[in-house]
């Protein structure tokens, strides 16, 4: 943890490079759009050979990679960066459900595989994980932005050092905020983010729930959370001293 | 019950049955033959023996010196009476008796002097009436006790020849002797059937064994092929048998089955391949949108094209998995007419829109005219097309044409591209397969993977067959052979 505190706390820090090797187009494009939004750097490789040169080059911190590759397979992929580099954590993408390949993938190095088609949020949650083993991102469990601490363990939130008891609606909510610090949340990104994809409700439900959390944190202007009106909500935590 | 019975243990016992029963039979004529031809022997013996010296004392010097001269030189029943009993005593030996009878059948001689002599049984009234009546071969057997005597009746003529019989000789023989050869030869043929009984239904059974332990063996390899190894197989020595036909047949069988089942797993699992990489593009750009990338209209546009690429990619893949399927079930084939050369150049219009800057060349072979699906000779035609045109580059040569084959036309779409290695050839018309090298020429051609398999299907369901020839660099020439009906 430094001293200023916020910028670590920027969850995805921002400085994370993630190499992505791929050659199905729709499927980067989405993939670099999505990690970029979550604050990871993103290059994409759209075959084996730029692959295994990427990694070389721009020493990633992550590497996602396909195993059906139009010039050479995944694997061979693998084993290739692996001699160079035998730390950078590698998520194997496949096709296959086959367990042989699961196998041969963490065989050939591989850290950890998913299998197409996936879910973005798994993948991210796969990516933190990795990240957080290789100790490549302060990925922490303890945010701090000003005199709030929120851990994400213990799921408990301090104000000025007193306990203050949140919903879980609400905790999630602050932590978003507190990992994206001044990014423009929309209600309807809120809503599928912390109420889940398939939530049908009204957005009313997010004001209710900002205006809760607002009073139990003590928000006072100039606020951490803002209201941008007729487009969303944003934390600002350095404009808060 | 008997069909309860094991097929074995059935076959064995209808086996020794009819062994048992040709051996019996064949033992028994023999035993037969063998005591009639032995007894025929005896009695023909006898006889000859009887007869000079019946001819002696009837009609021999005898009568000369007795005759009274003038009178008629024929034996009478007086003269029978007085030589009757030199005559039984003369045919009397160690084993035949013979006694002397007159006109009335009245004993007047009997042969028998010394004691091992045989005694001579009574005579038999019905015998001695069909000699005395002149039958020559009366011969008879008669069982006594236990003893079997052949009996043999002369009748003795006045002269040779003559019908009037003045007596009738009875010879009697006990046929000890020929029982003793008999039993030894009937005892040899039955301890022989047995010994062949026994052998042969042992044989029997193991050859019925041998033969039903494969049937056998093939019944355990369906069992474990039902149970889902489909790799088992029956394995038997060398032999062209019915067995080993069946087995070979039943071998063939579960190969095609084999084969054709890995097709559709495989042809199944690559579809689901298939559709992973539009479904992961889908999925997570939705999610990504919904995450927040939905408040950035530039981006809502970016992912909203790609998902709209990938949703057209399985509308695609959806209709040639159904086109498959539908050839596959049913070969919707409807023929009718089709005269080559309309048909191409029909199509070469089409082609040339397709091909851009491509050179595409007809070469016309002979005209003839061929029973086909005219839209799916098309859809062949444009299929492999397309083929040419994804693997040639911008100043590609496309060549089209025909000639007369053995027993129909050959059709061939010839390009200049880059080729298809050597050890993709033999897969390229499996349903997703995807070469070594998608594409060299930097452009990346996505098809769906189905289209030559396909052109293959169609081409097959015309009673045809295709073929391919690739060299790298140099080219591709696919060649389709299209009989006439």
């Amino acid at each position: 943890m430094t001293e200023n505190g916020f910028d670590t706390s920027c969850g995805a820090s921002s400085g994370t490079r993630i190499l992505v090797i791929e050659d199905e187009d729709t499927i980067t494009e989405f993939l670099k759009t999505g990690l970029k939004y979550e604050g990871y750097q993103v290059t994409i490789a759209k075959d084996g050979v730029t692959g295994v040169d990427c990694a070389r080059e721009m020493e990633p911190d992550l590497i996602i990679l396909d195993i059906m590759l139009p010039d050479k397979d995944g694997f061979e992929v693998c084993r290739r960066i692996r001699r160079r580099d035998s730390d950078v954590p590698i998520l194997m993408l496949t096709a296959k459900k086959e367990i042989s390949d699961k196998v041969k993938g963490l065989d050939v190095g591989a850290d950890d595989y998913l299998t197409k088609p996936f879910s973005f949020e798994e993948l991210l949650a796969r990516i933190r994980a990795l990240l957080r083993r290789s100790g490549r991102a302060v990925d922490s469990t303890e945010l701090r932005v000003v005199d709030i601490v929120l851990n994400t363990e213990t799921r408990e939130v301090y104000k000025g050092g007193k306990k203050v008891s949140l919903t879980p609606t609400e905790f999630s909510l602050l932590e978003l905020f507190m990992r994206h610090p001044r990014r423009v949340f929309t209600r309807e990104t809120l809503l599928n983010r912390i109420w889940g994809y398939d939530y049908a409700g009204d957005t009313n439900i997010v004001d209710v729930h900002i205006s809760h959390l607002r009073d139990k944190i003590g928000d006072k202007p100039p606020c951490l959370i803002r209201t941008h009106y007729g487009v969303g909500y944003a934390f600002y935590p350095g404009e808060g001293k | 019950m008997w069909k309860k019975l094991s097929l074995r243990t059935r076959l064995t016992i209808l086996y020794a049955g009819l062994l048992a029963l040709l051996l019996t039979i064949l033992g028994v004529t023999f035993f037969i033959d063998t005591r009639n031809l032995l007894i025929e022997n005896t009695a023909s013996h006898i006889r000859a023996t009887a007869k000079p010296i019946i001819e002696h004392w009837l009609y021999g010097e005898n009568l000369s010196s007795q005759a009274i001269e003038g009178t008629k030189k024929k034996p009478d029943s007086k003269y029978l009476k007085k030589i009757s009993r030199q005559l039984a005593r003369d045919l009397t030996s160690r084993n035949v008796v013979a006694i002397v009878l007159d006109k009335n059948g009245k004993v007047i001689a009997n042969g028998k002097v010394l004691e091992e002599e045989p005694a001579p049984v009574s005579p038999n009234p019905f015998y001695y009436r069909r000699a005395f009546s002149g039958e020559n071969e009366v011969t008879y057997i008669l069982s006594t006790d236990n003893k079997n005597v052949l009996v043999l009746l002369i009748p003795l003529r006045s002269a040779p020849g003559s019908d009037h019989v003045l007596g009738v000789v009875q010879l009697s023989s006990p046929l000890t002797p020929v029982e003793r050869i008999l039993y030894r030869h009937g005892l040899t043929l039955a301890v022989g059937t047995l010994i062949t009984l026994i052998l042969g239904t042992a044989l029997g059974l193991l050859l019925i064994s041998s033969a039903l332990s494969e049937l056998r063996h093939m019944i355990a390899t369906c069992q474990s092929i039902t149970e889902g190894r489909m790799d088992q197989r029956v394995h038997l020595p060398q032999r062209s048998d019915e067995v080993g036909q069946l087995a070979q047949a039943f071998n063939r069988m579960v190969e095609r089955l084999e084969a054709s089942f890995s097709a559709q797993r495989r042809f199944v699992a690559s579809a689901a391949h298939e559709l992973r990489t539009p479904l992961t593009a889908l999925r997570g750009s939705l999610e990504v949108l919904m995450r927040g990338a939905q408040d950035d209209p530039a981006t809502v546009a970016h992912l909203c094209h790609g998902m709209y690429r990938e949703v057209l990619r399985l509308s695609k893949l959806c209709e040639e998995l159904l086109d498959l399927a539908k050839l596959e079930i049913s070969e919707n084939v409807q023929k009718e007419k089709v005269v080559l050369k309309e048909f191409v150049n029909e199509f070469e219009e089409q082609a040339r829109v397709l091909s851009q800057e491509r050179e595409i060349s007809i070469l016309e072979g002979p005209s003839v005219s061929l029973k086909a699906d005219p839209n799916m000779l098309k859809q062949i035609l444009f299929d492999l097309l397309q083929n040419a045109l994804q693997h040639t580059g911008r100043n590609g040569r496309i060549a089209l044409g025909w000639k007369l084959g053995d027993n129909g036309v050959d059709i061939w779409v010839e390009d200049n591209g880059h080729g298809i290695l050597a050890e993709d050839l033999p897969h390229i018309f499996e349903p997703f397969y995807q070469g070594k090298k998608v594409s060299e020429c930097g452009e990346h051609h996505k098809g769906s993977g189905l289209g030559l398999t396909l052109v293959k299907a169609m081409v097959e369901a015309h009673g045809g067959s295709i073929e391919v020839r690739s060299e790298v660099n140099r080219g591709t020439t696919f060649l389709i052979k299209l009989p006439f009906e």
